[in-house]
C-alpha cells in the first residue's frame, strides 16, 4: 500500500468516524428530547430566537 | 342586572330541531362541564341570536352563525341548547352593561427581572402569530384555522432603544380551567407576570373576541388591545369609534393589520406607554358586574389581598384551580366558606348558575359597549353572513363538497409531480455532471469512492426532490391560509366521529402531513387523555413529507400513467389505516365516551404570496439543513458499511454483497422477501428508521456502488428500473414498488417522532407504537404483494 492510499484511507475513516459520532449523538439527543429534531420543530426549536426588528 | 322578562310566555325548543335558514334566540345551554362552558364562551349566552346555516354533506355536523362567527356543532351537541323565537321578548344582555370600575393595586417595577416582557393573547385564529412574526422577524407557522400554536414562542424586538421580549401564547376563547390551552395561558400569566398583555382581537368579530378581554382586564396587568384585521372591518362597512370603545372598556385600542404590518409600530408604542404608566399609576380598569357581585369581590378581595381580582372572581365561581391557591393559607378555609355563601347568594338572586351569570354579565358588558361604539353596516340584513363566506356555497355544498375535496387533493399531488419534474431534471443532471466531473478529476481511490458513491450518490438522490417538496408545501400553505382546511374538517367530521376520533384530532392529522413531531405536540389541545392517545398513536400513519422522496422516486420510475392518483392513493391508505386503528383502539383498550367538539369555521381569506413563499422556503430550508447534516452523515455510514471489508479480485456486485451492509441485508432478507423486497430494500427501510429520507439516500448509495462504470452517470431512477436479480429478473416492478411504498408509509415512525410519542404518552406507548406500526406495515405489504402477484 503506497503512502497516498494510506493517507486517503485515514482521511476516509476519520470522516466515517465523525459521521458515526454525529449520527449517534443526534439519535441519543433526540431520544432524550434534547437538541433540534431536524425537522425544525423539535424541543429546542423555539430557542432559535431571531434578533427581532427595531422599531 | 339581567332578568328574564317574559320567560313563561315563550315556548322553548331545541336548537337541533330548527330547520336550515331559521334564526332563533338562545335561552340556555343544558348540561355541565367543559362543553357547556365552551359553548357559553363562544357566545351561546341568553338572548344571543343563532342562525342555522347548513348541514354538512354527510348531514352532521351543522353550521350555525352566532355573533357573526360560523360555528360547527354536531346534532347531538345542538340538542343541548334550548332556544326560542328570535323576536321573543326574553332578555336583553345590554341591560347588564354597568361600565367599568377602577381598582388600585401596588405598582410593579417592569424591570424587576431585568426583562421587559409582553405576552400576546387572543382567540384562536385572530392573527397572534402573524403579528408575532411581523414584530420579531420570526417565521413561526401560521394558518387560517385555530390551534396552530400549542406552545409559547418567544421572540424579541427593540423599540425606543429598549429590548423587549414578546411571547406568543396559544389561542384561547377564555381563561377558565376546562382545556389545556386555557390553563397553559392562565398559568403562564400567573407564573411569569408579563409587564403588559397585548390582546389581539379580530376586529370583524369583536363581540366574541372581547369576551376574553374582559377576563384579562381583571388580571390587573397593563393591557393594550390590537384590533387586528382592521382592513376587513373597514371593507365590511361596519364603523367602530375606537376612542369611545377604548374609553368604555378602559383599555387602549389600536387598529392593526398584522399580515402587512399596518399599525404594528403604533400598537407597540401604546404597549410601552402602558408599561411606563403602570410605574406611576396603580389604577386598573375592570368590568363592573353590578352592586351585588362588586360588593362580594370587595369583601373577598379584602380577605386575600395578595390575589388579583380575576382570581377572586374565579374563587367565587368555584374554579378549582383558583381555590387550590388558598390551600395552606391561614384564613384559607374561611375564604372558601365565605365564597361558597356568596356564590349561593348570587345564584339565588339571579336565578341561574354562577358560570352562566358571570358569562352573561361579561357578554352583556361587551354588547353594551359595542352598542355605543359600533355601527354595523346598515345594508347588511340580520342573519346575513359577513363577507368571506360566499365560497362556502360551492365548497361545502351537500353534493359537491366531498368530490371537490378529492379533486383538490388530486390536483395538489398531480401538480407536485408534473410541475416538479422540470426542475428535478435540471438538479438531477447537475448532480450527475458534478459526480462525473469529480470522478474524472480525482485519482481512483477510496476518497473518490466516498465522494462520488457515498456523498453524491446518497445526498444527491434525496436532494433532487427539493422542487416537489417546495411545490407540495406551497399548495398546503394556500389551503391553510385560505381557510379551506377548517372546511375539510367540517366535511369529514362525521367520519371522524364514526371512527371514534375527536373532531380536534383533525388538526394534528393535518400537521402530520408535514412532520409527525409537531403533529404529536398538537394533540395537547385535546382535553381527554384517551382522545389524545388515540390521536398520538394514529398520527404516524399520516404520510409526512420525509417519506415523499421515496414515493416520488418509485412512482416516477415504475408508473407511467396517473402518477398523481397513485401518490394520492398512498396518502389515502395512510388515512384509512389510521381510521381503522382508531376504531379498534376506541372500541377496545382505549374505550371512552364520545367527546363533544365545537369548531369555528373562519372566513375565507385571500392567501398571500409572501406567506406561502415563507412557508415553502422554511420547509425547503429544513430539507436542505437535513441534507447537509443527518442525510450526509447517514450516507457516509451506509457507504462505509457497503464498502468494507475489501476483498481483492471481486466484482462490484460481489463486493457489496459481501460487505457489512450486504451481510446485514442478507440476514434480514427472509423477513422482507415475502413482501417482494430484496436485501437492498430491506437495508434501506432499516436505515430509514432514523429519518425517512435516508431510505432513498441508502438506495442511492447501494445502487451507485453496484453500478458499472458506464452507468455511473445514470440517475437513481434509471438504476432502479434496470436493477436485476441474479436470475436476470427485474428487482422492481409496479407491484414491488407499491408494496415498498406501503411499507415505507406505515412502518416505524422516525426516531424524532418516537421521542415525541415518549414525551407526550410515555415509554410504554412508544414501544407499542414501534411494534404496532411495523407489524401493520409488514402485514399490509404482505397481503398486497401476495394478492397482486397472484392476480
Amino acid at each position: 500500500m503506497d503512502i497516498g492510499t494510506i493517507i486517503q484511507t485515514i482521511v476516509v475513516l476519520g470522516i466515517v468516524a465523525v459521521a458515526l459520532v454525529y449520527v449517534l449523538r443526534r439519535v441519543i439527543n433526540t431520544t432524550r428530547g434534547k437538541g433540534d429534531c431536524g425537522c425544525g420543530c423539535g424541543k429546542d426549536c423555539k430557542h432559535k430566537k431571531s434578533a427581532g426588528k427595531n422599531f | 342586572m339581567i332578568k328574564d322578562k317574559d320567560k313563561k310566555d315563550n315556548i322553548t325548543r331545541l336548537l337541533d330541531d330548527e330547520p336550515v335558514g331559521m334564526t332563533v334566540q338562545v335561552v340556555r345551554v343544558m348540561g355541565d362541564g367543559a362543553f357547556r362552558q365552551r359553548l357559553l364562551e363562544m357566545g351561546f349566552v341568553r338572548g344571543a341570536q343563532v342562525t342555522v346555516l347548513k348541514n354538512a354533506p354527510l348531514k352532521d355536523p351543522v353550521e350555525y352563525m352566532i355573533l357573526g362567527s360560523h360555528i360547527s356543532l354536531r346534532h347531538s351537541e345542538a340538542a343541548q341548547i334550548e332556544v326560542t323565537d328570535k323576536d321573543a321578548e326574553f332578555c336583553d344582555l345590554e341591560d347588564a352593561f354597568n361600565g367599568i370600575v377602577e381598582t388600585t393595586v401596588a405598582a410593579v417595577d417592569p424591570m424587576a427581572d431585568n426583562v421587559l416582557r409582553v405576552a400576546l393573547i387572543g382567540n384562536p385564529n385572530c392573527g397572534k402569530t402573524s403579528l408575532f412574526n411581523n414584530v420579531t422577524g420570526a417565521k413561526e407557522k401560521v394558518g387560517n384555522y385555530g390551534g396552530v400554536t400549542v406552545d409559547s414562542k418567544e421572540g424579541w424586538f427593540t423599540i425606543g432603544g429598549r429590548k423587549v421580549q414578546l411571547v406568543d401564547l396559544p389561542g384561547t376563547y377564555s381563561l377558565t380551567e376546562y382545556s389545556p390551552e386555557e390553563m397553559y395561558v392562565r398559568t403562564y400569566i400567573r407564573d411569569n407576570h408579563p409587564d403588559a398583555i397585548l390582546n389581539i382581537v379580530d376586529a370583524g368579530n369583536l363581540e366574541r373576541n372581547l369576551y376574553l378581554t374582559t377576563q384579562v382586564m381583571d388580571m390587573n396587568i397593563p393591557l393594550v388591545v390590537a384590533l387586528n384585521m382592521w382592513d376587513e372591518l373597514e371593507k365590511s362597512g361596519d364603523k367602530l369609534d375606537i376612542e369611545m370603545m377604548s374609553r368604555l372598556l378602559g383599555a387602549r385600542m389600536v387598529p392593526v393589520t398584522a399580515y402587512n404590518g399596518h399599525g404594528v409600530k403604533e400598537v407597540l408604542e401604546a404597549t410601552m406607554e402602558a408599561i411606563d404608566e403602570s410605574e406611576q399609576e396603580t389604577r386598573h380598569h375592570n368590568v363592573n358586574y353590578g352592586t351585588l357581585i362588586e360588593d362580594c369581590l370587595k369583601e373577598l378581595g379584602a380577605m386575600c389581598p395578595e390575589l388579583d381580582r380575576y382570581t377572586v372572581l374565579k374563587i367565587i365561581e368555584n374554579d378549582q384551580h383558583a381555590i387550590q391557591l388558598l390551600d395552606g393559607k391561614e384564613n384559607g378555609e374561611e375564604v372558601k366558606k365565605t365564597a361558597a355563601e356568596m356564590r349561593q347568594r348570587i345564584e339565588r338572586d339571579f336565578n341561574d348558575d354562577i358560570v352562566s351569570i358571570v358569562t352573561d354579565l361579561k357578554y352583556g358588558f361587551v354588547r353594551g359597549a359595542l352598542a355605543e361604539a359600533l355601527t354595523p353596516n346598515p345594508e347588511r340584513a340580520t342573519g346575513e353572513t359577513k363577507p368571506g363566506y360566499s365560497l362556502d356555497r360551492l365548497l361545502t355544498n351537500r353534493w359537491l363538497a366531498l368530490p371537490m375535496l378529492l379533486v383538490l387533493m388530486w390536483l395538489m399531488f398531480e401538480a407536485t409531480f408534473t410541475l416538479g419534474a422540470y426542475p428535478q431534471e435540471w438538479i438531477e443532471s447537475g448532480i450527475g455532471w458534478i459526480g462525473e466531473w469529480i470522478g474524472k478529476a480525482m485519482p481512483e481511490g477510496i476518497l473518490r469512492d466516498l465522494i462520488v458513491d457515498g456523498i453524491i450518490g446518497g445526498v444527491g438522490g434525496v436532494l433532487v426532490f427539493l422542487p416537489q417538496i417546495l411545490i407540495l408545501f406551497f399548495f398546503i400553505s394556500l389551503l391553510e391560509d385560505s381557510g379551506y382546511m377548517a372546511r375539510a374538517a367540517f366535511i369529514v367530521d362525521r367520519i371522524m366521529h364514526r371512527v371514534g376520533l375527536h373532531g380536534k384530532s383533525f388538526i394534528p392529522y393535518l400537521i402530520g402531513f408535514g412532520c409527525g413531531v409537531p403533529a404529536i405536540m398538537a394533540t395537547r389541545t385535546l382535553e381527554n387523555r384517551r382522545d389524545r392517545l388515540v390521536t398520538i398513536l394514529t398520527v404516524p400513519f399520516m404520510s409526512c413529507s420525509a417519506r415523499l422522496p421515496a414515493y416520488l422516486l418509485l412512482v416516477a420510475a415504475f408508473f407511467t400513467a396517473n402518477q398523481g392518483l397513485i401518490l394520492m392513493s398512498i396518502y389515502l391508505i395512510g388515512i384509512l389505516v389510521a381510521a381503522i386503528t382508531a376504531i379498534i383502539m376506541s372500541k377496545t383498550f382505549l374505550k371512552h365516551d364520545k367527546t363533544q367538539f365545537v369548531m369555528e369555521l373562519p372566513p375565507y381569506r385571500k392567501p398571500t404570496a409572501r406567506n406561502a413563499v415563507i412557508h415553502m422556503w422554511s420547509k425547503g430550508k429544513q430539507y436542505l439543513q437535513k441534507m447537509a447534516t443527518v442525510i450526509l452523515a447517514a450516507s457516509i455510514i451506509v457507504w462505509a458499511l457497503g464498502y468494507f471489508p475489501r476483498h481483492e479480485g471481486q466484482t462490484p456486485q460481489e463486493q457489496i454483497e459481501n460487505s457489512y451492509m450486504g451481510q446485514m441485508g442478507k440476514a434480514i432478507e427472509p423477513i422482507v422477501e415475502p413482501l417482494g423486497f430484496n436485501w437492498q430494500m430491506g437495508v434501506s427501510v432499516l436505515t430509514g428508521a432514523a429519518a425517512k429520507e435516508i431510505v432513498v439516500s441508502t438506495m442511492g448509495v447501494l445502487y451507485t456502488g453496484e453500478a458499472d462504470a458506464d452507468e455511473e452517470s445514470a440517475s437513481l431512477k434509471e438504476k432502479l428500473q434496470t436493477a436485476t436479480k441474479p436470475n436476470g429478473e427485474h428487482v422492481f416492478n409496479p407491484i414491488v414498488a407499491y408494496s415498498f411504498m406501503l411499507f415505507i408509509l406505515l412502518y416505524f415512525p422516525c426516531i424524532a417522532a418516537l421521542a415525541a410519542i415518549r414525551r407526550e404518552a410515555g415509554t410504554k406507548w412508544m414501544v407499542f407504537e414501534i411494534f404496532y406500526t411495523t407489524g401493520v406495515a409488514w402485514l399490509i405489504s404482505f397481503i398486497f404483494y401476495q394478492i397482486a402477484s397472484a392476480i
